[in-house]
């Protein structure tokens, strides 16, 4: 009985986790998550120029 | 490098609001979240004008410097973005965007101010591109896809520009060279510096 009143007590307990991972801020520095792309800046900057040619230029 | 910059010209925008209502589409904002809409100067009278407003993704973003968790980041083509994760919705960046662009969606059974939103440029945010979690976070990321934000290229007069800076600004001058009148690239001054 007191080894099941412990067990059940410990899944009771189990189910309260709660993460506490916290971030630490430090003034002036952006510790979100890293924005990662699949192609350069430089390549982007290109694809885009000449999507702004297509679809934006005066008609 | 190319820097990454809105332009509305006063002179095309006929306040349609179809910008406001591709970006709402495009990137499912919430009802009473919106991250453009067009504002009318002298309503009614002869020198009536509309320009269209959002976040102009300022050189020195003010957001930026007053957020005390610095949540914010500016990517390598000069778009401001947040990291959700770690914006507390202080309400900061309202009050010192000079354009009043950050928005804030009502969050829990008292209205609690939840996690800021604001215009991505299109760019989504810091989650892998156009992942689901971008997605619900940020709404659609356009640029990872080589396109431009919706806003500007649904514009059907051309009166709402994005793109690189000094394309855009190149187009601006030819218009207002053609044109004729004075050149008003309205919330430059106040939002770039390079």
């Amino acid at each position: 009985m007191k080894l099941l009143t412990l067990l059940f007590a410990v899944l009771l307990l189990s189910a309260c986790y709660e993460d506490t991972d916290v971030t630490f801020h430090e003034a002036g520095i952006y510790k979100g998550s890293e924005d990662k792309h699949a192609i350069s800046a430089e390549e982007r900057a290109d694809v885009l120029e000449q999507r702004f040619k297509r679809v934006q230029t005066d008609r | 490098m190319a820097r990454m910059k809105f332009l509305c010209d006063d002179e095309r925008c006929i306040e349609c609001n179809a910008c406001v209502t591709a970006c709402k589409n495009e990137h499912e904002v919430p009802w009473g979240i919106n991250r453009r809409r067009v504002v009318t100067i002298d309503d009614g009278i002869p020198s009536e004008k509309s320009i269209s407003v959002a976040c102009m993704h300022c050189s020195d973003a003010p957001c930026a410097a007053v957020c005390p968790v610095d949540c914010f980041y500016t990517t390598e083509n000069g778009v401001v973005l947040h990291d959700k994760d770690i914006c507390i919705g202080c309400g900061y960046c309202f009050y010192a965007c000079p354009f009043g662009a950050p928005q804030y969606p009502q969050e829990g059974a008292f209205g609690a101010r939840g996690k800021m939103d604001k215009c991505t440029f299109c760019a989504g945010g810091p989650e892998e591109d156009n992942s689901a979690l971008e997605v619900e976070k940020y709404g659609r990321n356009r640029l990872a896809e080589g396109k431009l934000p919706l806003c500007a290229e649904m514009c059907s007069t051309k009166a709402l520009l994005a793109g690189d800076g000094d394309i855009v600004a190149d187009l601006f001058r030819s218009r207002v060279v053609r044109r004729g009148g004075r050149s008003d690239n309205w919330g430059w001054e106040t939002a770039y510096k390079d």
